[in-house]
């Protein structure tokens, strides 16, 4: 019984001394000596021990490095892709949304046209309805720029009983950017003299308008009417001229 | 367990600082994993979305269609007696369809009137717009405000500004026009797709 105890006593003791002497021998045996001999071969050493198993221990020697490597190069596609998509989205084509955005463009294209309607329309029994045209439709450069083109209409119009009625026979949105647009205009002027010098004339008319959002309407911001250089007499939009179609 | 209690102490601290480390880094690239794989794939979805936008092939569509109605408009309004045959040429590149026809019919016809009044023609385009575009049909409408002189052999020269209208029509060779005419000034003005430049 004593030796039996004794013997059993031993094994627990080599047991407890070894931990699991058959499994864990060789592992500890290479370790141990070169662990104590320098430092590196001590990092490696701290790793095998700090993974709970051998087998474990040899999958994260790649999957570390690799998944990062994979993560490194997803982040690069997606800002590779961020990019290309910046670059397509910053094309001037893009920014350009006439005829694209017909809801768009048909609501200014409509607006400019029952504006310049009104604004180059004139009754003078009733001059205050275009100048309410006016207060309503422009804002910057236009209200100067369309001042001058109706001076005289203002003030030779109740001396010569003058109706002008402006159409607007075709108009296209040239550009179409957020709040801006350019628009061309053609547009027939017909007016009425019950002055000295009477009778109908019809004026043909072209000019391009800058047009902003200001809320929820646009007004003209601008009036293009092709001035030439030399040019010093009244623009087009004045019924000088009687034109024979 | 009782194997690793017997290493010396400054070997096991190390061993645990890494431990919860090596746990931390198990989580988190598999975390940077999917969020890079989730960042990419928006940034891909994106791209192609961009790549593909139906509304900029339009674009283009309208681009290229407006570009050849204010080039057709330019070619058509421009001749120079001395250089009939090339300017003749320039504006049958720019037509088709009905319009060509027409520019074919009557050349014969058009360069005695030129080569005897000796003009010299030109065009600056003022401004242009779309004002319908079929990009599956190929077929667009533009306006177009031109400025054209006419120089005559005295040295005199006339300028006139002219409200065209086109029709064109996409072909193998790109957009052309298939029509064009002044806008008619009231009601009773009408314009044939007579694309000739007053040789007056």
């Amino acid at each position: 019984m004593p030796t039996a105890r004794h013997l059993v006593n031993r094994r627990r003791r080599i047991d407890r001394l070894d931990g699991r002497p058959v499994s864990r021998s060789p592992d500890a045996t290479a370790h141990r000596p070169s662990a104590r001999a320098a430092t590196p071969t001590r990092s490696r050493a701290d790793r095998t021990a700090a993974s709970p198993t051998a087998k474990s221990s040899g999958r994260g020697g790649w999957w570390a490095p690799g998944l990062t490597a994979v993560v490194v190069l997803l982040a690069g596609l997606g800002g590779y892709a961020c990019l290309r998509t910046r670059a397509l989205d910053d094309q001037p084509v893009r920014h350009n949304t006439a005829l694209t955005d017909t809801a768009a463009t048909s609501r200014v294209k409509g607006l400019v046209d029952t504006a310049v309607r009104d604004l180059f329309s004139y009754r003078y029994t009733d001059p205050d309805r275009t100048r309410a045209a006016a207060r309503d439709r422009l804002t910057g450069a236009a209200v100067r720029q369309y001042a001058a083109l109706m001076e005289q209409v203002h003030a030779q119009g109740p001396a010569q009983r003058l109706v002008l009625t402006t159409t607007v026979t075709d108009s296209g949105v040239e550009v179409l950017d957020g709040g801006r647009a350019r628009l061309l205009v053609f547009a027939d002027q017909v007016s009425t003299r019950t002055g000295k010098d009477g009778g109908d004339t019809v004026a043909a008319a072209m000019f391009a308008v800058d047009a902003v959002r200001q809320g929820s309407t646009w007004r003209i911001a601008g009036i293009d009417t092709f001035r030439r250089a030399q040019d010093t007499g009244p623009p087009q939009e004045q019924p000088q001229t009687p034109q024979s179609p | 367990m009782k194997g690793r209690n017997r290493l010396p102490g400054r070997r096991r601290r190390p061993a645990r600082a890494t431990e919860p480390r090596g746990g931390r880094t198990r989580l988190a690239l598999p975390a940077a994993l999917l969020v890079a794989a989730g960042f990419a794939a928006w940034a891909c979805a994106g791209w192609y979305a961009s790549a593909h936008d139906e509304h900029v092939a339009y674009s283009r569509h309208r681009d290229a269609a407006l570009d050849a109605a204010e080039q057709g408009v330019r070619n058509l309004n421009t001749l120079d007696h001395t250089e009939l045959d090339h300017g003749l040429a320039l504006w049958e590149e720019s037509a088709t369809g009905d319009l060509l026809g027409d520019l074919r019919r009557s050349r014969a016809q058009f360069s005695r009137q030129v080569r005897s009044a000796r003009t010299t023609t030109s065009a600056r385009v003022l401004s242009g717009a779309l004002t319908e575009l079929d990009d599956r049909a190929g077929r667009a409408r533009a306006m177009v405000a031109v400025r054209v002189t006419v120089r005559t052999p005295d040295r005199k020269t006339a300028v006139k500004d002219s409200r065209m209208l086109a029709e064109l029509t996409r072909t193998g060779g790109g957009w052309k026009l298939n029509a064009l005419g002044q806008a008619p000034v009231g009601d009773t003005g009408t314009a044939g797709p007579d694309a000739a430049p007053d040789a007056e």
